[in-house]
């Protein structure tokens, strides 16, 4: 859907940017991750045209982006304003023609989602008048409601309650149903975990991970090992031998235990499931995968290390 | 802004008194006195730069222009025999000449006046006349315009119209301002660059403040044209159409009716205002516009705005200066100038423009379009560099 090729992108002397590739899958929920300053504002503000890349080259459906492409992505910005003096129908029909729909098309589009949304009741209320929430459902419908093919959300999340975020995150999966590609670029790694298809890490303008958020965590996992067993603590204990390290153990119903390993050496999983065969019951073992929060700070710490 | 606000008011402040210091700085009066009543004498201190002469005899304007024998002088002062009565002279001057020796030449002329009154007509002394004297007139006049056919209240009424127009474009270039950094401050900047280039976005919202402000002053045009035909129709009758003879009332005699009925051409006036009005816009409103891009905020962006307010008011000054100075070199370089343009050329155009001046007002008013152009180029620039600077 969106090729981003060798980009690169200076302000002032300094490099926002340096050289970044990364391609985002059609259909797919794409997280875009990093810390502050990292470079993502920069390079959304790319994808949607406002700014121009110093060098490389950003490709839509494999042609090279251009204004045209505009009517097809939507954006819900970090930084979001409206109008407060203007009515909140009054307010989407107007960013709904600006994206390029007609009169028509766009007063039926914004009516389909304010009743969506419940805030029908609301559409002829100022701006002003909303409270922090019900404002920020009108920034998400502005962002979608030209139906866009690439919809790009910038912390979509912040500044909802729990239930709103639970409607949010409902959402965004709907609409990758129904085709649209998302990059969802947040700080909110649980909701990464839970809906993104692929992840882009970037620290410092730089790309430190790039791949299906799975492979991500297979490719960071560290070897921890969750068992569950039926049998005696100790002879479990003397199965380990030298290969496996017990990091926690407890005993979750009477005679039934809960640990979790670790790998030592070239010890592997089926080293481990043939050592405890003759020992105990086992009922369930799981490769234990690191959440994108755990990835995301190991490989900053990592960085700002080589750096220092 | 701090400094820099009082270092461009101080800079304009000099520049506008050196302008009005502009002229001859030495010359050769010549003192047409047939009476003799001053005497050959004048005041004690006698200016260096400025050189009196005396003529015991009357002189024709014609005469002072063209003879051989009066080239060499300057100005002339008509003193007539009922001068210490009427107290009123003129002046009649090759060049304009600085304000400063005006001042010089008056000092001279009336001071002598005066010792010749408190000495003839009175048992006064000097200084005990002084406290009750009436001033005197000296009426300054162009030697080619003894009449002064230049119109000077037409002048003043182009000045206002001009003004107008910068009044206009400020108070309009204002809400182009405070829309753009309200825009930028609350962010809805992002979502609409999103759809749209801030170029586009800057010139249509200079585009559309502009045509509010059109439509505003086309209600303004509409409701004095309908307010001044009843005042023609009702107060101010035209007493040289038969139907209204025996109704004609005094006022059709003042000035000021008779300037605004008769002498200007309000229709044709009106059109020029009307493109005038557009081309200053589009300049200014694109100064405006970048300027709201470069605050951060409303406060902020007061600060900036110093500059721009200061360069409105030079276009103003330059049309009183031009008032006074319509011949002078500054004269011509103001009137092609984009920020006084629009007021000299009304100023021209009110005292009924030649067809070389009017040529010169078109050309100004091409050099303005030209200008705003280039600079709504430029400021579509900066603006796009400014904008998402938070």
């Amino acid at each position: 859907m969106i090729k981003v090729a060798q980009i690169s992108k200076s302000y002032q002397r300094k490099l926002v940017l340096d050289n970044i590739s990364l391609e985002v899958p059609k259909g797919q929920i794409f997280g875009l991750l990093g810390p502050n300053g990292a470079g993502k504002t920069t390079l959304i503000r790319m994808l949607n045209q406002m700014l121009s890349p110093d060098a490389g080259q950003i490709y839509f459906e494999d042609q090279l982006l251009n204004e045209k492409h505009l009517q097809q992505i939507g954006y819900l910005p970090e930084e979001r304003g409206l109008y407060k003096t203007m009515e909140v129908r009054a307010h989407l029909l107007f960013l709904a023609q600006l994206r390029g729909l007609s009169k028509q098309e766009a007063s039926r589009h914004v009516d389909h989602w304010l009743v969506h949304f419940e805030i029908q009741d609301w559409k002829n209320k100022r701006i002003a008048a909303l409270s922090k929430g019900m404002a920020q459902k009108v920034q998400f419908i502005a962002a979608l409601v030209h139906q866009p093919k690439l919809l790009i959300l910038d912390e979509p999340l912040s500044g909802f309650d729990p239930l709103n975020v639970e409607l949010i995150m409902n959402e965004i999966k709907a609409l990758k149903e129904k085709g649209t590609t998302i990059i969802l670029s947040t700080h909110n790694m649980k909701s990464v975990d839970e809906i993104c298809d692929h992840a882009a890490l970037l620290h410092q303008g730089q790309l430190l991970a790039l791949d299906s958020v799975i492979k991500l965590r297979q490719a960071h996992a560290k070897g921890r090992i969750f068992v569950r067993f039926k049998g005696n603590m100790l002879s479990f204990a003397n199965a380990l031998w030298t290969d496996f390290t017990l990091l926690e153990q407890k005993e979750s119903t009477e005679g039934v235990f809960e640990c979790i390993l670790q790998l030592r050496g070239t010890s592997t999983v089926n080293d481990l499931m043939r050592s405890l065969q003759a020992q105990v019951a086992v009922e369930h073992l799981e490769l234990l995968l690191p959440s994108m929060q755990e990835i995301f700070i190991d490989l900053i710490t990592q960085k700002d290390k080589q750096h220092d | 802004m701090l400094v820099l606000g009082p270092l461009v008011l101080l800079l304009s402040l000099f520049a506008i008194l050196k302008a009005a210091d502009q002229g001859k700085q030495e010359l050769k009066v010549l003192i047409a006195d047939p009476g003799q009543i001053m005497g050959h004498r004048l005041m004690a201190q006698e200016e260096k730069n400025v050189h009196y002469y005396f003529l015991d005899d009357y002189l024709e304007i014609k005469e002072f222009d063209k003879a051989k024998a009066y080239q060499e002088f300057d100005v002339l002062v008509e003193l007539n025999e009922k001068v210490l009565n009427n107290k009123k002279c003129f002046v009649f001057y090759r060049d304009q000449f600085s304000p400063d020796i005006r001042i010089q030449l008056k000092f001279q002329v009336e001071k002598r006046m005066e010792e010749l009154i408190a000495a003839q007509h009175s048992s006064l002394t000097e200084a005990a006349f002084r406290q009750i004297k009436q001033g005197f007139i000296f009426d300054f006049r162009d030697i080619k315009d003894p009449k002064n056919e230049a119109k000077e209240a037409n002048a003043w009424a182009g000045f206002v119209i001009g003004s107008f127009i910068l009044f206009f474009v400020g108070l309009y270039g204002m809400t182009i301002f405070r829309a753009t950094v309200r825009e930028k401050s609350n962010r809805i900047v992002e979502v609409l660059l999103a759809s749209i280039r801030p170029e586009q976005l800057m010139l249509s919202k200079i585009v559309g403040i502009g045509m509010v402000a059109l439509l505003q002053l086309l209600g303004w045009a509409l409701i004095l044209t309908l307010g001044l035909l009843f005042l023609q129709q009702t107060v101010f009758l035209d007493i040289f159409d038969p139907s209204n003879w025996g109704q004609a009332t005094p006022q059709r005699l003042n000035p000021l009716s008779s300037l605004v009925f008769e002498q200007l051409n309000l229709s044709f006036l009106f059109i020029h205002f009307l493109l005038f009005f557009i081309a200053s816009f589009l300049f200014y409103g694109a100064l405006f516009a970048v300027l709201g891009a470069r605050s951060g905020a409303d406060a902020d962006g007061q600060q900036f705005l110093l500059p721009l307010i200061f360069l409105v008011a030079f276009g103003i000054f330059a049309g009183i200066y031009a008032v006074y100075y319509p011949n002078t070199t500054l004269s011509a370089v103001l009137s092609y100038l984009p920020f006084s343009s629009p007021v000299l050329a009304f100023i021209t155009l009110a005292k009924g423009a030649s067809i070389v001046d009017y040529t010169t007002i078109l050309l100004s008013l091409l050099v303005l379009l030209a200008c705003a152009l280039i600079l709504l180029k430029l400021a579509g620039r900066w603006y796009k560099q400014s904008i998402l600077k938070f």
